[in-house]
């Protein structure tokens, strides 16, 4: 099984290398055969890559420590989940988890692009082949995870164990799906470049393959915040680590490629400036590939890097940014340009949209070189970080969300900016009265945190006035208005529920930042602390055994008003024995919104232990805000004008068609 | 305003506004980048008192001392300088004596370096990687292929 | 046999799906009038949500309009024509292509993969006879065994000498120590630990090891391998008087057919005839049991081979790893012991270059030189 996983690799790598050719060759020399052959190659690649993902994920399942891979990252006593989920917790395996995925995105073009023109769709396949030629060469070469090691050891070294998590499960296949769903537009651009032109065709179909790979970055990129917040135990949520970065970049760039497309689609405008997006966001996802990688960066994350797979990475890095670049500085002039407009209107404030974000993504782009490229002509060694990015980023993200609730009134073509803020005037009432509230009431709260919340009020306020404008709530009898919001086509409630999420997750950040208590002490067994008006009790230390690790358990009593317990929290330190490695395992209490956090420090012998304590007022909404985006994408993406990127081909001529194509 | 000229405030807008940006970024960096030092590197450093910096080495055998509380002083070295910490709060998983540390911080007064974070990252050899690269330079530590 | 079953038929499905689509007859050709149906298609929805009263009626008139143009614009933009290639270059690359499927994956498979290896499933070679297995099989299965029962001492008291036996020093700590814990102490298992910890230390005798000793001469006064250890312990620190009078003092206790006897009468006589003890010397990289008998009954070139190698390892070593002050004093020592003073030289300067004079090592290496009559000065 192992040997037909690797000969499956590599039979998938010479399909790959014939996508590439074959079908754009056709479409050069107009040869409808050659062009066809795309198709069924990408399905079965697919077929291939998946078949070898199964044997390496069997012989995970199955201990066979006489694969290299498996030996290095797996364990016989390790959970069967994690048994799964260590496929592709390492490099190889998760690199193998990325080309399944291009395949499958590729194989999605080929089954659902019957409806596109036959050259568009031989040309995005093409791209698509170059893409998986690269990568599936790099891996065979770099980083083959069907290696086998004889004589096989009888145990594995075990996974990182502060992988071994459920987050671990979720985490990087969603990044992977948002990051190489940017191929699909990215290969789209390049075709349309190739071709000379942009079909209308290239307008429909890269909104939906944006907002799928947007909706799965989106909670790509929250499940690790959230994973790194409870498994590493700092308690923090962001770190502007290198590694998030590059995710972030990507979804930032996706962003503004989300919005521009809607222009697109609609006005028929900002083509090129699209295509461009397009190519630039699946740039940003390659280099953060290549940051994550080849290990040039320092990262809290826990990647083997090498500097073989590195200068591999940045050639292909090179080749497809600097290929699509040049090509996109060529062909550019010789595409039909979209129409003008006036600046203020729907178009107008998304333009506006795409500077804020653009602007957003290159301060985290030069904030994460920046380092690197010092490092590399003065030899001296820098860090920037969140002072950095809380000096750009912010300054330049806040006006953004300041206007967010605008975008959706304005009319297309010519607005009206005062008549939107008169309708905008309840939410605006209602952010002030945030504002106000949280100064007076909560001791402490400083102006810039209470305009935070009131900025998080306003995009939340904002959102709901859009669906309550759009149904007519207030202005019809609410038969009607129920009725209309019912028949709101879905694109609408998808931006709403997305800004909403916008501004959940604001909030959320304001609450943890701005209002969030630390305590750091040492507890003696039966101690009291007071932490934010709650009262918690430390029991003491209690040894156990896990499968594969020991852990100290520390077990706290969260008292009521009563001085009566009412819940237990337990936070521990545990040890892999196999690695040699101690990992935190927070203890974690949720209230509504809120959670009590406990990590643990060292002990002493006398049975005290250091304990840092956190009450983090609302950290909950910071993860829900990106459920309620990923739901906004979601629904839109259901959306029935979305959902059929081109209509069917129709065999019977339409009259229109007779009219202009005979 | 004419068609053309409102198109032009237009464009001088965007333009300001990248600028503003682009203005803001580079004093972000002078600002605040915090800059990576060995022990052995800081004579030859300039710092202006209070700046913030991250200094990175290998936690000194026998250096730990825990004092009142969470507080706890370690020093922190590449084999040839030694560089006193101070910190108050919880060490990582990792912090153990002989391994990397990088910590984040100032200068005090008396010449001990008050870090308000400890970083011992989970690198694949448990060595954050400038702290690696400059002691590979040192010729104090090498990698260890298992 | 059936991983080339499967193989040649996976071939085929993939050159299969390179060669259906070429051989099958040319469709009509490309479609020209594709944009024209996306409009037409956002026309149909437009007059649908109309109707359904989702958008209003000015608005949907606009849109209308919108579309319009776009339609009118497509019939007087220029689309580029594909252009006929010829059939014959066409075939030529597509009969590459089927061909190029078999022939370069299971070229590259060749090469890369290794057919010949068959799965191997950790719970089938659990099932294996034990006596198959390998010494490496074995002790792996012990470790699993120990991993999921690890407070069964007897596991660790087996396998601690057999991890001594195959180097791995730290392990064999782990398990004396763990024995010990789980099993109560005996002389065997503390002298085993002490050898333990003095092979983690490069085969000196620390204080840690010397408690283990110790600790085994309590329990009984006759352990041979604690005395000896202890004699070499003092022959470290110098103390050659002493560390004869223990060797000589343990080989009275010792009986005439025990293996230790050579061993001891061989240090006890280099430790009294001269101030030299190349035991000690030997013991550097941390001798087992079988590393002593070895060199008990070897020639005695022999056993100056197998020093001088010991000590061009220590060598190499420091090399490589210069931070070690602990290394760099054995291998000065080392190399005064055997009488290369030359080497001992270069050894003490490479130490200083490496630790600086003013460490902690720099400084003991200075004492070090200062006994053995080095020069401790540039």
């Amino acid at each position: 099984m192992v040997e037909i996983g690797h000969f499956a690799l590599i039979l998938a790598l010479v399909l790959s290398v014939v996508q590439s050719i074959v079908p754009m060759v056709g479409a050069r020399t107009g040869d409808a055969r050659l062009m066809a052959v795309g198709g069924p190659v990408a399905v079965t690649a697919l077929a291939l890559i998946a078949l070898s993902f199964t044997a390496l994920t069997m012989a995970y399942v199955l201990s066979d420590f006489s694969v290299v891979n498996v030996w290095e990252n797996s364990h016989s006593l390790k959970p069967m989940l994690f048994k799964i989920t260590g496929t592709w917790g390492n490099h190889e395996g998760s690199m193998l988890l990325w080309i399944l995925i291009l395949s499958f995105f590729s194989a999605m073009v080929a089954l659902f692009g019957g409806n596109l023109p036959a050259t568009l769709r031989a040309n995005v396949l093409a791209v698509q082949g170059w893409i998986a030629t690269a990568f599936l060469l790099f891996i065979v070469i770099t980083s083959n995870p069907f290696t086998r090691l004889i004589p096989a050891p009888i145990e594995g070294r075990d996974l990182n164990p502060i992988l071994q998590d459920i987050g671990l499960a979720v985490h990087p296949p969603l990044l992977y799906l948002g990051y190489v769903g940017f191929s699909v537009c990215f290969s789209f651009a390049v075709a349309a470049l190739i071709e000379g032109r942009i079909d209308a065709a290239w307008a429909r179909w890269v909104r939906p393959w944006t907002l799928a790979a947007w909706v799965f970055l989106t909670g790509g990129i929250a499940m690790g915040s959230y994973w790194a917040y409870y498994e590493l135990g700092w308690g923090g949520f962001w770190f502007w680590d290198p590694v998030e970065n590059a995710s972030f970049m990507p979804w930032l760039a996706g962003t503004a490629l989300l919005h521009s497309a809607i222009v697109m689609e609609k006005r028929s405008a900002l083509k090129i400036w699209t295509l461009l997006l397009a190519i630039l966001t699946f740039s940003l996802s390659l280099l953060g590939t290549f940051l994550v990688r080849s290990g040039v960066l320092t990262s809290v994350h826990a990647f083997a890097s090498d500097p073989s797979r590195g200068v591999f990475i940045l050639a292909i890095l090179t080749f497809f940014i600097g290929g699509s670049l040049t090509l996109f500085a060529l062909r550019a002039s010789s595409l039909t340009a979209g129409g003008l407009f006036h600046p203020i209107s729907r178009e107008g404030s998304l333009v506006l949209n795409n500077l804020f974000l653009t602007t957003a993504t290159a301060t985290v782009l030069i904030g994460t070189l920046y380092p690197l490229v010092v490092e590399a002509v003065s030899a001296e060694k820098i860090s920037v970080g969140e002072p950095f990015f809380n000096l750009t980023f912010g300054p330049v993200m806040l006006p953004l969300l300041a206007i967010v609730p605008f975008g959706p009134l304005l009319a297309w073509k010519r607005g009206d900016v005062f008549a939107v803020a008169q309708r905008l005037m309840f939410a605006f009432g209602g952010a002030l009265l945030v504002v106000l509230a949280t100064l007076l009431f909560i001791d402490g709260a400083s102006v810039f945190a209470a305009l935070g919340a009131g900025l998080g009020t306003w995009l939340v306020l904002g959102a709901l006035t859009d669906l309550a404008l759009k149904s007519g709530i207030g202005s019809v009898t609410s038969a009607v208005a129920l009725r209309r919001f019912i028949g709101l086509p879905r694109s609408v409630f998808g931006t709403a529920l997305a800004h909403l999420g916008l501004g959940l997750t604001l909030i959320g950040i304001v609450g943890v930042v701005a209002f969030q208590s630390e305590e750091i002490l040492v507890m003696k067994p039966g101690q009291t602390v007071e932490i934010a008006g709650k009262s918690l009790r430390f029991e003491g230390l209690q040894p156990t055994r896990g499968p594969n690790y020991t852990e100290d358990q520390g077990r706290f009593w969260l008292l009521g008003a009563d001085g009566k317990p009412v819940a237990q929290i337990v936070s521990a330190k545990r040890f892999y024995p196999a690695r040699q490695f101690p990992t935190t395992e927070a203890g974690i209490k949720t209230m509504w919104l809120s959670q009590l956090y406990i990590s643990l420090g060292d002990s002493t012998p006398e049975g005290a232990v250091v304990v840092r304590l956190w009450w983090k007022p609302l950290v909950l909404l910071i993860w829900l805000g990106p459920l309620f985006m990923m739901a906004g994408g979601f629904v839109s993406l259901m959306d029935r004008r979305l959902r059929v990127g081109a209509p069917a081909r129709r065999k019977s001529a339409g009259p229109v068609k007779v009219g202009v194509a005979s | 305003m004419t068609r053309k000229q409102k198109r032009l405030s237009v464009i001088a807008g965007a333009l300001a506004f990248l600028g503003a940006a682009t203005a803001l970024t580079f004093y972000a960096l002078g600002q605040k980048a915090s800059y990576f030092y060995m022990p052995g590197d800081l004579q030859a450093a300039t710092l202006e008192s209070g700046q913030r910096i991250r200094l990175g080495g290998l936690v000194e055998n026998g250096s730990i001392i825990r004092g009142q509380g969470t507080e706890v002083a370690f020093g922190v070295t590449d084999s040839q300088e030694t560089v006193k910490v101070r910190y108050t709060g919880l060490l990582p998983d990792l912090f153990r004596e002989g391994q990397g540390v990088i910590t984040e911080g100032t200068f005090g007064p008396d010449g001990v370096f008050v870090a308000d974070s400890v970083l011992a990252k989970h690198d694949e050899n448990y060595m954050p990687k400038e702290v690696a690269d400059s002691l590979k330079e040192k010729g104090v530590w090498q990698e260890t292929k298992q | 046999m059936l991983f080339w079953v499967i193989a040649a038929s996976l071939t085929l499905v993939a050159s299969l799906a390179v060669l259906l689509p070429l051989a099958r007859r040319a469709e009509e050709d490309v479609d020209k009038s594709h944009d024209l149906e996306v409009y037409r298609d956002q026309l149909a929805e437009l007059d649908k949500d109309a109707a359904r009263g989702v958008i209003a009626a000015p608005d949907a008139e606009h849109a209308r309009a919108e579309i319009a143009r776009r339609i009118i614009k497509l019939g007087s933009d220029d689309q580029p024509k594909p252009r006929s290639g010829s059939m014959l270059a066409a075939s030529v690359i597509g009969g590459i292509a089927v061909l190029a499927v078999p022939l370069v994956s299971w070229g590259v498979y060749t090469v890369a993969g290794s057919p010949d290896i068959p799965d191997q499933p950790l719970s089938a070679r659990l099932a294996e006879n034990p006596a198959d297995s390998s010494v490496n099989d074995l002790i792996a299965r012990a470790e699993a065994h120990l991993v999921a029962n690890p407070s069964d001492g007897r596991g660790w008291d087996v396998l601690a000498p057999v991890y001594m036996r195959i180097g791995r020093v730290s392990d064999a700590v782990t398990a004396y120590g763990n024995a010990i814990k789980l099993e109560g102490a005996t002389a065997a298992r503390q002298a085993g630990l002490g050898e333990a910890i003095a092979a983690t230390a490069g085969g000196i005798v620390t204080a840690d090891a010397r408690e283990a000793f110790d600790a085994a001469i309590q329990l009984e006064p006759a352990n041979p391998k604690a005395h000896y250890f202890l004699g070499l312990a003092m022959a470290q620190e110098g103390k050659m008087v002493e560390a004869a009078a223990i060797w000589r003092q343990m080989l009275v206790g010792l009986p005439a057919d025990s293996p230790w006897r050579a061993v001891a009468e061989q240090a006890a006589a280099q430790a009294g005839g001269k101030p030299v003890q190349r035991d000690a010397v030997a013991g550097a990289p941390g001798p087992s049991n079988d590393d002593i008998e070895a060199a008990a009954s070897m020639s005695s070139g022999d056993r100056e081979a197998m020093i001088e190698n010991m000590v061009a390892g220590l060598d190499e070593k420091l090399r490589q790893n210069p931070a070690d002050p602990e290394g760099w004093l054995r291998l000065v020592r080392s190399y005064s012991v055997l009488g290369k003073n030359d080497q001992a030289q270069d050894a003490l300067d490479r130490g200083f270059a490496a630790l600086g004079r003013d460490s902690d090592g720099g400084r003991k290496l200075s004492e070090l030189a200062g006994t053995l009559g080095l020069k401790a000065t540039e």
